[in-house]
């Protein structure tokens, strides 16, 4: 397994945001991470990108315990997160965003023109084929393109687990559906997935597992083949589905 | 897999690209009209003395506007720049008199100015208190101190040693030293904006701070670099300004700051941070030196200068936002249309 979370908890203060999570993760494949607002999807995010400190159980990358301290800690091990709000600087290019903090050298000045290459190179790896001019600010890019450029950026160093977090949350469907086959792309060419989203018939359209958080518990990790979308409604509002879910009556405590 | 063809209407960034293009031709061509019209009322306006006298008035504003701007650019405003002008400027000049040599003397108005620089991006970045009010703060507090160690005295040029006043007021070729010295730290300054990766993280930390800290930028050691950068060249100003006249008392530099500000605004450095360059600043910095010059020469009433001087700014920040609109419209345009 490529990433394999046991008993992960988290609490802010009293309260137990994440508790006794487990999750596997392995490459090539799309996991979809799905549960109400505030079941604790960005905070569990959060800890594997480093940005939450741990209160418990383990986050083993191929098999070992790592301590991720910070988000040069989870880069260094190929971990890179696409965030909600995008991440992006509006005033600087799509080379210079892609790049940003970890910038190409030559001696001490920048090399643009090697970063530009590298830059199409990606671009060209991910058949992207909608954002022409590398050299525009990426203020003048449509959504689509935008999220195009965070997701570029995530796979432009030798990354092998990308998590996006709704990465189609304010995106159109058409912009929504290129970014969905770029998130295929991604698992097809060897990466790890961990893909975030309230939209269902996104979720079955692109996973191969469906993982549900419920009140800060994992209340299933499903197979999407073998899962209906009304199954996965239930996990997520009642933390329960048939003989899915979690045991215990359910995640509330009296 | 289906991908819709790429769009082939104009983007937003080409627009965008022009305007920004624009704003430096913009700039000169404002100059050259300027400049145009004065001399064709008075040719004299084009002398080698006229011109001096302008190179040497632009030179310290030049050169404050380059610290300015790495400032600026990281959302920031530095107000302190005249007050540390001010002690930088008495301080040297009362060591030249007090007998101190001119190098040691220059080494230390350099150093009053990283010290009031460092001290601004200290309390931004340590206290989170708004540049805006941060630096207010520091302008009285150096003003104060200038006020302090003056106590109402001041250095007169008799006292300064000879050859430093003569640097002051030399040229070479025509061109004061002192305005060579303001365009080569411009020269430096923009390479590091443009070359170096600590420069291009001005940009970002301007245009985003967030994403800047989620890609690992160090915020603090880049603030810090941008307010010691103005505050050293504030100092260095300071230097100069002695240089240049001799005479310095505690209100050197008074007023000063809006000058600056004013200057980097006018040359298109967004006060909102992440754009503009040092290039532009220093055109405006010269666009204003010119219409100060050139206005009693047209012989246009000296208090109109100070509405002109309004008025550009107003355009260039409404320029700005009409920028800023067109590229917000033409997103909203492809978001709805295009895939």
């Amino acid at each position: 397994m490529l990433l394999e979370l046991t008993g992960l908890s988290k609490r802010f203060g009293p309260v137990e945001v994440l508790s006794d999570v487990d999750l596997a993760i392995d490459a090539g494949e799309v996991c979809a991470l799905v549960g109400d607002n505030g079941a604790g999807k960005s905070t569990l995010v959060k800890c594997i990108a480093g940005i939450h400190a741990i209160d418990g159980g383990t986050i083993n990358v191929d098999g070992r315990p790592r301590g991720i301290s910070g988000p040069r800690d989870a880069a260094a091990l190929g971990i890179e997160i696409v965030y909600q709000d995008l991440a992006l600087c509006d005033n600087l290019d799509v080379v210079e965003n892609l790049f940003l903090g970890r910038e190409r050298r030559r001696g001490l000045v920048l090399d643009d023109d090697a970063m530009e290459q590298l830059a199409a190179e990606t671009l060209e790896s991910l058949a992207v084929r909608t954002i022409r001019n590398l050299r525009q600010p990426v203020a003048s890019l449509s959504g689509g393109q935008r999220q195009t450029v965070a997701i570029a950026k995530a796979v432009l160093w030798n990354s092998r687990l990308v998590i996006l977090d709704e990465p189609t949350a304010a995106l159109g469907v058409a912009q929504t559906r290129q970014v969905l086959e770029l998130i295929r792309r991604l698992a097809d060419q060897g990466l790890a997935v961990l893909y975030i989203s309230h939209n269902l018939n996104d979720v079955f359209a692109v996973a191969d597992r469906i993982a549900t958080l419920y009140l800060g518990r994992m209340a299933a990790v499903l197979d999407a083949a073998d899962t209906t979308q009304s199954q996965v409604v239930e996990l997520i509002t009642s933390g329960r589905s048939g003989s899915l879910g979690l045991i215990d009556t359910n995640g509330v405590r009296p | 897999m289906t991908i819709p063809a790429p769009t082939r209407t104009p983007t937003g960034s080409t627009v965008l690209d022009l305007v920004l293009r624009f704003r430096a031709l913009g700039l000169l061509l404002a100059l050259a009209v300027l400049v145009g019209a004065t001399a064709s009322v008075n040719a004299r306006f084009l002398s080698g003395q006229s011109v001096r006298d302008l190179l040497f008035a632009a030179a310290v504003t030049v050169l404050l506007a380059c610290g300015m701007t790495t400032v600026v650019l990281t959302r920031g405003i530095d107000l302190s720049v005249g007050s540390t002008l001010g002690l930088a400027a008495y301080l040297t000049a009362d060591a030249m008199s007090g007998g101190v040599p001119v190098p040691l003397a220059v080494l230390i108005g350099l150093l009053v100015g990283l010290a009031c620089g460092a001290a601004n991006g200290a309390i931004v970045h340590f206290g989170k208190v708004p540049p805006l009010v941060a630096t207010l703060g520091t302008l009285y507090v150096f003003r104060g101190i200038v006020y302090f160690t003056a106590g109402g005295s001041r250095v007169n040029a008799s006292d300064l040693p000879g050859g430093f006043l003569d640097f002051g007021n030399g040229t070479l070729l025509g061109v004061p030293y002192l305005f060579l010295i303001a365009a080569a730290v411009l020269a430096v300054v923009a390479l590091f904006l443009r070359d170096y990766r600590s420069g291009r993280d001005l940009y970002a930390l301007g245009s985003n701070p967030e994403a800047a800290a989620l890609a690992g930028i160090p915020a603090g050691r880049r603030l810090m670099t941008a307010y010691a950068l103005s505050g050293t060249l504030a100092g260095l100003g300071g230097v100069l300004y002695a240089a240049r006249f001799g005479t310095v008392d505690a209100s050197a530099g008074y007023g000063m700051e809006l000058d600056i500000v004013a200057a980097v605004v006018v040359g298109g450095v967004a006060i909102f941070g992440g754009s503009g360059t040092v290039l532009g600043a220093a055109l405006g910095a010269l666009l204003l030196t010119v219409i100060d010059n050139a206005l009693p020469v047209l012989s246009i009433p000296p208090f109109w200068q100070q509405a002109i001087v309004g008025a550009l700014i107003l355009a260039a920040i409404a320029l700005d936002r009409l920028v800023a609109l067109r590229a917000a419209r033409a997103l909203r345009k492809k978001g709805s249309h295009v895939g």
